[in-house]
């Protein structure tokens, strides 16, 4: 299998030793393969939680100087401020404490907002799923849809100019192609007018009802636009190569000689065979949907949970910092193990492997 | 063939609809409603007074709230804002000021009782402390009576009218008790400023409106908007494009690209910020053990004049800064501070000769090895000197370039150093880990907190910890001028005080001053009809001191015909038909898809 893009391989590698299972498509296997995923996703996120804890105590930087940061503080200030934050406390009840408010979704409070994380993610996480999960359904679409006419006809004109096109825009830094958007569709040049606006989810003086819906769309054109031209590639080069697989296959010639019109035999028996890898990878993809998009947030200041990742940083603020990466952790851990089981449910050879 | 015609015309159709969307969803106000829409670069971190410190949320505070005084839009000396005059102990240590009748913006009224119920929160409130704290730490007490204030002091201080605390109503926050946690969402606000907070998306705008209590008179405009943007890129294409009217704190690179729109007035005028190095002269903590790792040479006067020599401010500016800054011949107080600005003439002078450095140098025992690096006169050491600078930051980047080409010319080896902003913070300010460092500060117009980062309290204390020094200096001249200034009230006399710590700093240079950097800020021509800057005299707009410039500005009304208010139903109508005609156009699209789908079933 020539995947041009690694992602789509570990889930399959993963699939492989669980699948002792009888050849049987039984309903029970699939119970017990998605219980034993679901064993080592807990694993892993128990895993994470305590690593979260010593990467962020790991960092340089102490947090309470940091927060003092330009201002003029005592030193009694700021052992006070280290006692507010349970920093004064030995490591091990630290680590006691962490585990256990992180086990009831306490996620601490942020040094810079004041206001619970937890709080912080919830509000941003609207917008990021609004942007992210459009973004990718289209960069899906359309990578599925070029993938696949690309590979059926490989060669072919379309092939190479879709193909060419959309691992330009994979290559191409985000950043760079955000803001040359901005400027082009954002503020226009020349002729062309600028449709869009510069920033945001909405306008300050957004209208109600369905006008609210169209302003949200108008904001959503160009970010989504970016992060479709630079993710859609591994869509379209995954269904490509799968599906090249497929096409020298006996049962594609079967259909064939069944007098089956070159259209349908894609559709009905090549495409079905095909979709299993991308599969794979959209599912991984899910999970990172929640991190939002960090730069694509940034450049159009969209309210998302990239967005407030990127301030964490900046400040930096430890806990939050600490918060979205739990919580960007623990989806694709969980993405990941649903990917597996969707895989098993989805492919028998995987069971009888 | 017609299937593909269909299939043309749909998508044109829908294409064509959505670019006519933006065309009526535009946002025109109301007709006549003036609105200003301020951009920035920051996102508010709190709307509670007592705990904001970021930048933008202490100039929006500044538009909602009074102060006790505020400075004069001319001179920048303290003149009256709720404090309508005061008077002082002949000792210095009681100031009593006399509160004038004004309203809050929910029609109680103004008194002394909420000034001293403000100042006492912080003074026994710590997680009120949070943002002003040090400003009260000098009160002894604060009391009320009818609309007399009363704060006495524990020694005398002569920045008193300068304070920077925002005066809180009682009657509205008095039953807020856990302060740390209160982030003061409640709006409209109730203030005494020009302006009222009346709306805040996090990380997205702030809306306020005009306060029509406000004692000096309604603002001209209606309302104000801060609008966030997390790209500067962003936010200059937003005022090139209109979305935004304004835009401050902008760098050299950002300003340029805003000059030669025609739309836009590109505002270049003296800064309030002085750049300078910092270097590690023997640092020491405030029980004068020493601290840190900084390179032995650094202690000798002589290698610090020598290094001031050779630094050639005049290219740095025109390099570095693409001339948007004024060369620093004097010390850390920028010279838009008329008042309190001091410059070196004559043979004090620190110019740029690179020989007079070596001279210094050759003078002094440091000799010159033979790879052309001078070493210490007992022979131990090299000249090699690292230089701490910020990550991500291209402007020290390109002046560490200049300033290592600079020290080479002398035989001094420097090396940079880039480090994030809380380890920079640590190693250049509380663990004393550098050799040279880059520094700043934003100067208030009374300038006795930049004055105060250079004083031996400010050091870390014995266990390396706290402080808040910009060089670890401690000096017993320059701690007396301090003192003194702290304690005369007569202006003139304070300046000459203040004027001779800039002296002692400039001779000893354990800061060099390098420049001073321009109040860059963009405004749109065609939207802002007069704004008056602080100072009046070529001032500053979005960074300056106090509300003056958003208080006088005035904007072009919005033409008639616009949504918001009652017009709102019309573009609701016009954006339904758009939104109707793009469905439509979409399932046309999508149904000529669907036909062909099925013809090809029956084939």
């Amino acid at each position: 299998m020539t995947a041009p893009l690694d992602a789509a391989e570990p889930a399959v590698q993963a699939a492989g030793p669980a699948g002792r299972d009888e050849e049987r498509p039984s309903g029970h296997g699939t119970l017990r393969y998605a219980l034993s995923k679901a064993g080592g996703a807990l694993f892993s996120i128990a895993m994470v939680i305590v690593g979260t804890f010593f990467v962020f105590r790991l960092l340089p930087g102490d947090p309470v100087r940091n927060l003092a940061q330009g201002r003029n503080m005592t030193p009694a200030q700021l052992d006070l401020e280290r006692h507010r934050l349970g920093l004064d406390k030995p490591l091990i009840d630290q680590f006691v404490d962490f585990v256990g408010a992180t086990l009831r979704l306490d996620l601490g409070t942020s040094y810079e907002y004041k206001r619970p994380v937890l709080d912080l993610i919830g509000e941003r996480f609207g917008p990021t799923l609004l942007l992210a999960g459009t973004g990718l359904i289209i960069a899906v679409s359309l990578g599925i849809w070029q993938g696949t006419r690309a590979g059926w006809r490989r060669g072919s004109r379309f092939d190479r100019f879709s193909t060419g096109l959309s691992l330009v825009l994979w290559s191409v830094p985000t950043f760079w192609l955000g803001l040359l958007l901005l400027m082009v569709f954002g503020v226009g040049i020349g002729p062309i007018p600028g449709l869009f606006p510069t920033r945001g989810i909405e306008s300050v003086d957004a209208p109600d009802g369905f006008a609210y819906l169209l302003d949200v769309g108008m904001h959503m054109v160009l970010p989504c636009l970016t992060l479709v031209a630079v993710v859609y590639a591994q869509y379209l080069l995954v269904m490509r190569s799968s599906l090249l697989e497929e096409v020298g296959q006996d049962y594609v010639t079967t259909a064939r000689a069944k007098g089956l019109r070159d259209d349908e035999v894609r559709r009905r028996h090549a495409v079905p065979n095909a979709l299993l890898p991308t599969v794979t990878l959209v599912f991984m993809r899910i999970g990172f949907v929640v991190g939002g998009a960090v730069t694509v947030e940034t450049i159009y200041s969209w309210p998302g949970l990239g967005q407030l990742f990127y301030e964490a940083v900046r400040v930096p603020d430890f806990t939050l910092m600490q918060g979205t990466f739990m919580l960007i952790t623990v989806s694709v851990i969980i993405m990941n193990t649903l990917a597996d089981v969707v895989y098993h449910w989805l492919d028998p050879r995987v069971r009888s492997a | 063939m017609r299937k593909w015609f269909a299939r043309l015309a749909a998508l044109g159709i829908a294409v064509l609809v959505a670019g006519q969307a933006p065309a009526a969803l535009a946002q025109e106000p109301a007709a006549g409603k003036k609105v200003l829409r301020v951009g920035a670069t920051q996102a508010v971190d709190s709307m509670n007074p007592f705990l904001a410190v970021r930048v933008v949320s202490t100039q929006i505070h500044r538009w909602m709230y009074g102060f006790l005084t505020v400075p004069d839009v001319k001179t920048l000396q303290p003149s009256p804002d709720l404090a309508e005059s005061w008077t002082t102990s002949p000792d210095g240590l009681t100031w009593t000021f006399k509160i004038r009748s004004a309203k809050w913006s929910d029609g109680q009224p103004v008194t002394a009782d909420d000034a001293a119920w403000t100042f006492n929160k912080i003074m026994t409130d710590e997680a009120a402390k949070t943002a002003n704290g040090p400003v009260v730490e000098n009160f002894e007490s604060v009391t009320a009576s009818g609309q007399d204030l009363t704060i006495k002091l524990k020694s005398p201080q002569a920045s008193m009218l300068d304070n920077p605390i925002p005066i809180m109503p009682k009657h509205v926050w008095e039953s807020v008790t856990d302060m740390a946690n209160y982030d003061a969402e409640k709006y409209p606000t109730v203030s005494s400023g020009p302006y009222i907070a009346v709306e805040h998306k996090k990380d997205q705008y702030v809306k306020l409106q005009a306060n029509p209590n406000y004692w000096r008179g309604k603002p001209k405009i209606d309302e104000l908007q801060v609008i966030f943007y997390d790209n500067p890129q962003a936010a200059i294409a937003g005022l090139k494009k209109g979305d935004i009217d304004l835009i401050g704190r902008l760098n050299p690179p950002e300003f340029q690209s805003i000059q030669n729109d025609p739309n836009i007035v590109a505002w270049n005028t003296q800064g309030r910020r002085a750049a300078y190095l910092q270097i590690n002269h023997g640092a020491t903590t405030s029980d004068d053990k020493p601290i840190g790792d900084g390179h032995p040479a650094l202690k000798d006067p002589k290698v610090r004049q020598a290094l001031h020599y050779a630094i050639d401010k005049q290219k740095i500016v025109a390099e570095v800064q693409n001339g948007l800054a004024k060369p620093a011949d004097g010390s850390i107080i920028p010279p838009m501070f008329k008042d309190f600005f001091w410059e070196a003439t004559g043979d004090e002078k620190v110019g740029y000769d690179p020989a007079k450095a070596n001279q210094i140098l050759d003078d002094a025992g440091y000799k010159k090895g033979s790879d052309g690096v001078r070493t210490t006169p007992d022979g131990k050491r090299k000249l090699e000197f690292r230089f701490s600078i910020h990550t991500d930051t291209p402007i020290e980047d390109k002046l560490a370039e200049y300033l290592t080409g600079f020290f080479k010319e002398i035989g001094v080896t420097l090396t940079t150093k880039k480090l994030d902003s809380s380890k920079f913070t640590e190693e250049t300010g509380v663990t004393a880990l550098f050799d040279i460092a880059i520094s700043g500060w934003s100067v208030n117009p009374d300038p006795e907190e930049v004055l105060a980062t250079h004083l031996c309290s400010r050091r870390p204390n014995a266990a390396g910890e706290g402080g808040g020094t910009e060089s670890f200096y401690c000096n017993e001249t320059y701690e007396k001028l301090y003192q003194e200034q702290l304690k005369e009230l007569d202006r003139p006399k304070r300046a000459e005080l203040i004027k001779k710590m800039q002296e002692q700093l400039y001779t000893d240079a354990p800061v060099i001053a390098l420049y001073y950097t321009n109040d860059l800020e963009g405004y749109r021509k065609d939207r802002i009809t007069s704004i008056t800057p602080i100072p009046e005299d070529k001032g500053l707009l979005y960074g300056g001191s106090g509300y003056w410039p958003f208080y006088t500005v005035d904007v072009v009304a919005s033409s008639a015909g616009g949504s918001g208010g009652d017009g709102g139903s019309n573009t609701g109508l016009i954006a339904g038909v758009v939104g109707g005609v793009v469905v439509v156009g979409l399932a046309a699209f999508f149904l000529t898809r669907r036909r062909k789908g099925a013809a090809d079933e029956r084939e």
